[in-house]
């Protein structure tokens, strides 16, 4: 009567798992290197890191990510620490008005930017500087969900009104109190937020296709439309980069209690 | 005529090994308990006889058919968990009617049956409502008709009580008891409570280490205890070590005083020890009893009953004694006298 | 009697919350209502506003005539489809999927494995897994060529491969190809949404279905099943949504070529289809009823369903 050591039911739907997360990966990894005919190459990386477009995309995603991100901390990390302090009741209110990107379909969300700030009176998608403004403002408004949501459980885990009342007992002003008490506590939350925050922008494709700028997403769906290997290539960059961030979190979080994810739309 | 019949008993997790030389015979509705500190491998026995365990050897039958490798859902014997285990989408009705509805029992047949297991446990007006909407005892009384709502052969409870607070406990067990005997069922109980196991059951067993150190009624365990482990385990006890001097008349001493056991086997030169439980002494000197003198310790009171600390000899001895109001209570450091009948001791 | 009594123990309570309310409580607030009234309200509501306006200003429901368009009308019903096969095939595997590494009895570095690799997949998407699919099941792909080349000699001689995709009627850029592309993503997220009610499950329950004579199947019928369908339900939701908005993979999948709702007012922002931009408005708001519609559905069937979760 010695059960067998596993179920071949539960071995069957792993394995089967584990070939739909693997064929493609390979698949493509197998692609990428297949540019120069009959041989293995790496021509296809070459050509993508000497495309000054995709530089040229690539530094400019770089640069709304680093913006977004400060932006989204400045914005959430005062925000959810008035919650804890002041304002608890308020708390499910603003969490459900945060989850709302997820019910709001992308697209119509950029339309919707589009058609408020896009034509009169305010015109701002007629200049690049008020166009890179609307472009941050979706950005935070699109990875609003996880920097919240990483931000109130780290919230959780510290005393929010001990901390204050300590550092007011001090003299601190409230300034001096979030940046140099909430903010070193928060530093987990924070980080895997921001990362999150970060690989949103690097992989969204709709705020910069509709509002014409050259962000990374766009690029590569431009590429797609006329090139072979190219993509592919650039297919396993954009994994590496992303699994580095999300590896980061999940390295630094300890495998991370909560789970977060950014559904690819 | 044995009912329930558990022979051989073997059960080891890969090296470890959880229950070993178990062998007991339980008769038709007998109540029988599983006493032990935790760890002892009371929960895997009844396990082994609820069917979720296999023994890695031995033989376990009821009524004559041996049901070893039977799987649990063949075995119609009904189990209480510990931590009741009701099934949280289901009505307390459709819960304590499952057993029946799995086997394609008529509608009418089953709501009968739930209805008098309703009345059985007291809680008529509940049957609608959901376990997350009961208090604790409550859906411990439902777990219990739930076990005995499709008439198993056997009822096994594992520590049936230990989620719940001390006086509901109390109430719950001589429930548990009336119900029972009402029912005239054969039942297991696991717990580590020997006050329970004590006041609840026709015999005990009682477990360490994987190993049954003795097995007998209540008034055998507690006044006749073969081993030490039994002796400490179940009520309080003082055990002192004695040097031998008179083996064939039972006699030892503790330092320069003498004292005459009660029982005592061959004392072929091991190292023994006297054991008399603390209500046997009494304070004073009486001929032709036991008398030790020493020197008070500490004073606990305890309510109905004080409890005082002797040192004699080197060794602690605590005696029980009522507490009346007009006792003069001794104080630390008096020189006090025990004493208590020669029949009250024994050797270990 | 009764009333006054209920009032005058109301109005205390009532006071409270206006006391936070104006004891300047929301001012900490303030950035962040800004920022969202700006970014989120403001553009929404614009939509929702122009969407019942004509070209000049005026009250109008005209522009929600277009949902009477054949193509309108058959890209939302394509979108419908898409999201609805996916969220059940990507719910389903997930399902199993997790089941195996929680319950069932698998190699402990597949169970470790599997639950990163979902945390990694399910935020995959948009143009790389399109990309990915290409190269993969292409007309040239990787696992197309491996098919392919599966072939023998039949007793006529003739040299015959039957397992080539694309001589079996597969195409990657259909709504089949689709399918299998947003799996990629759908499936580690339900992995994701329904490990932790698979693992709250308790054995104990288990147990005292077989105790009580029930075959696992009956144990998962009766019982497993009804204690996991909320949140079975909540994640077959998410899902749903994650593929209803779902435009990049498509777009960079099928170039435009199949009609999807996102892709149909994609095209109505670059440039027109429609001739009339308001219409487009109507296309976006008809979206977000879609999905208020699926939110408000499920949350009727959880209520019904899960009588027993309230106390
Ligand atoms: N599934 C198991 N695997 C390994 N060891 C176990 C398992 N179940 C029980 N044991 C071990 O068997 C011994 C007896 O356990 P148990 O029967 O639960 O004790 P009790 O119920 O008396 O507290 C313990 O040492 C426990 O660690
Ligand atoms: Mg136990």
């Amino acid at each position: 009567m010695k059960k067998p050591r596993f179920d071949l039911w539960s071995v069957f739907w792993a394995v089967a798992a584990l070939l739909y997360f693997f064929v493609p990966l390979y698949g493509t990894f197998d692609f990428s290197l297949r540019m120069k005919k009959g041989e293995i190459s790496l021509q296809a990386y070459q050509l993508v890191f000497s495309d000054p477009q995709f530089l040229r995309s690539f530094q400019y995603s770089t640069i709304m990510g680093i913006i977004s991100v400060t932006i989204s901390i400045l914005i959430f990390v005062p925000t959810v620490y008035w919650l804890y302090l002041k304002l608890p009741k308020a708390r499910p209110f603003v969490e459900i008005v945060t989850i709302l990107p997820f019910v709001i379909p992308v697209i119509v969300y950029v339309y919707g930017i589009n058609t408020a700030f896009g034509g009169a009176p305010l015109r701002l998608t007629s200049n690049t500087f008020t166009t890179d403004i609307l472009m941050v403002g979706g950005y935070v408004v699109l990875s609003m969900p996880y920097m919240f949501r990483a931000i109130d459980v780290g919230m959780r885990t510290i005393d929010v009104r001990t901390l204050t009342e300590a550092a007011q007992s001090m003299g601190a002003g409230w300034a001096q109190i979030l940046f140099n008490v909430i903010f070193p506590n928060l530093r987990i939350a924070i980080l895997s937020g921001s990362l999150i925050c970060f690989a949103t922008v690097i992989g969204e494709l709709i705020l910069g296709d509709f509002l014409l700028r050259p962000a990374l997403g766009p690029y590569m769906a431009a590429v797609g439309r006329d090139k072979a290997f190219e993509p592919a290539a650039l297919a396993i960059i954009s994994y590496a980069l992303t699994w580095a961030s999300l590896g980061l979190i999940q390295a630094i979080s300890h495998g991370g209690t909560s789970q977060q994810q950014l559904t690819g739309r | 005529m044995s009912y329930l019949e558990l022979t051989n008993i073997h059960k080891s997790y890969g090296n470890a090994v959880a229950v070993e030389d178990f062998n007991l015979s339980v008769t038709q509705g007998e109540f029988v308990s599983f006493l032990g500190p935790s760890g002892c491998g009371k929960t895997t026995t009844l396990r082994m006889i609820a069917g979720f365990e296999v023994p890695t050897s031995g033989h376990i039958t009821i009524n004559g058919n041996d049901l070893t490798h039977l799987p649990p859902n063949k075995r119609n014997v009904g189990m209480v968990f510990q931590s009741y285990a009701l099934f949280p989408n289901m009505t307390v009705s459709e819960n304590i009617g499952y057993g029946l509805k799995v086997v394609g029992k008529p509608k009418n047949e089953i709501a009968k049956r739930v209805e008098e297991m309703l009345a059985l446990i007291h809680l008529q007006e509940l049957g609608k409502r959901y376990p997350n909407q009961l208090s604790g005892g409550q859906q411990q009384r439902v777990a219990l008709a739930r076990a005995l709502a499709f008439q198993p052969q056997v009822l096994l409870l594992d520590e049936p009580l230990s989620a719940l607070d001390a006086k509901i406990r109390v109430e719950l067990r001589h429930e548990i008891r009336r119900i029972q005997q009402q029912l005239g069922i054969t039942t297991i109980y696991v717990t580590h409570d020997q006050e329970e196991a004590l006041s609840l059951s026709d015999r005990i067993v009682v477990m360490s280490q994987g190993r049954m150190e003795q097995v007998g009624t209540p008034g055998e365990i507690y006044n006749f205890p073969t081993t030490e482990f039994v002796a400490k385990f179940v009520g309080q006890i003082n055990l002192l070590p004695v040097e031998v001097q008179n083996p064939a008349e039972g006699v030892v001493k503790i330092g320069s005083q003498l004292i005459r056991a009660g029982q005592y086997g061959h004392l072929n030169g091991k190292p023994v020890r006297l054991a008399v439980r603390p209500e046997e002494l009494n304070p004073g000197f009486i001929e032709g009893s036991n008398n030790l003198n020493g020197i008070v310790e500490t004073i606990t009171y305890l309510g109905a009953i004080v409890r005082i600390r002797v040192e004699v000899e080197g060794h602690p001895i605590s005696l029980d004694v009522f507490n009346e109001r007009r006792m003069k209570m001794p104080v630390a450091g008096d020189l006090f006298q025990v004493n208590f009948p020669v029949d009250a001791c024994w050797l270990l | 009697m009764t009333q006054t009594i209920a009032q005058s123990a109301a109005v205390p309570a009532k006071r409270g919350v206006l006391e936070s309310l104006t004891k300047s409580n929301w001012i900490g607030l303030v950035p962040f209502f800004a920022f969202i009234f700006f970014f989120l309200v403001l553009p929404s509501t614009n939509l929702l506003m122009r969407s019942f306006q004509d070209f000049d200003g005026n009250f109008t429901l005209a522009n929600y005539a277009v949902m009477k368009n054949p193509y309108v009308i058959k890209a939302y019903s394509i979108s419908l489809r898409v999201s609805v096969i996916t969220s059940l095939v990507g719910g389903v595997f997930g399902f199993f999927v997790a089941y195996a590494i929680t319950l069932g009895n698998t190699p402990r570095w597949m169970r470790n494995f599997l639950m990163t690799f979902s945390g990694l997949a399910a935020n995959f998407g948009g143009v790389p897994l399109a990309f990915s699919y290409i190269a993969t099941l292409g007309r040239t792909g990787f696992m197309t060529a491996v098919l392919k080349s599966i072939c023998y000699t039949n007793a006529a001689g003739v040299q015959v491969c039957p397992f080539n995709p694309y001589d079996n009627g597969f195409n990657l850029y259909s709504i089949g190809g689709l399918v299998l592309a947003y799996t990629y993503f759908q499936f580690p997220l339900m992995v994701l949404t329904i490990t932790p009610a698979l693992e709250g499950l308790k054995k104990d329950w288990r147990e005292a279905s077989a105790n009580l004579g029930a075959s696992p199947f009956q144990y998962w019928r009766d019982v497993a099943l009804p204690i996991l369908w909320p949140s079975i339900l909540g994640a077959t939701l998410l899902l749903f949504g994650s593929a209803f908005g779902a435009y990049a993979t498509a777009y960079a999948l099928t170039g435009g070529s199949i009609y999807l709702i996102t892709i149909l007012i994609s095209q109505q922002i670059r440039g027109d289809v429609l001739n009339n931009p308001y219409e487009g408005y109507a296309l976006a708001v008809g979206m977000v009823i879609i999905m208020g519609i699926t939110i408000l559905a499920y949350t009727i069937l959880q209520r019904q369903t899960a009588r027993w979760l309230k106390s």
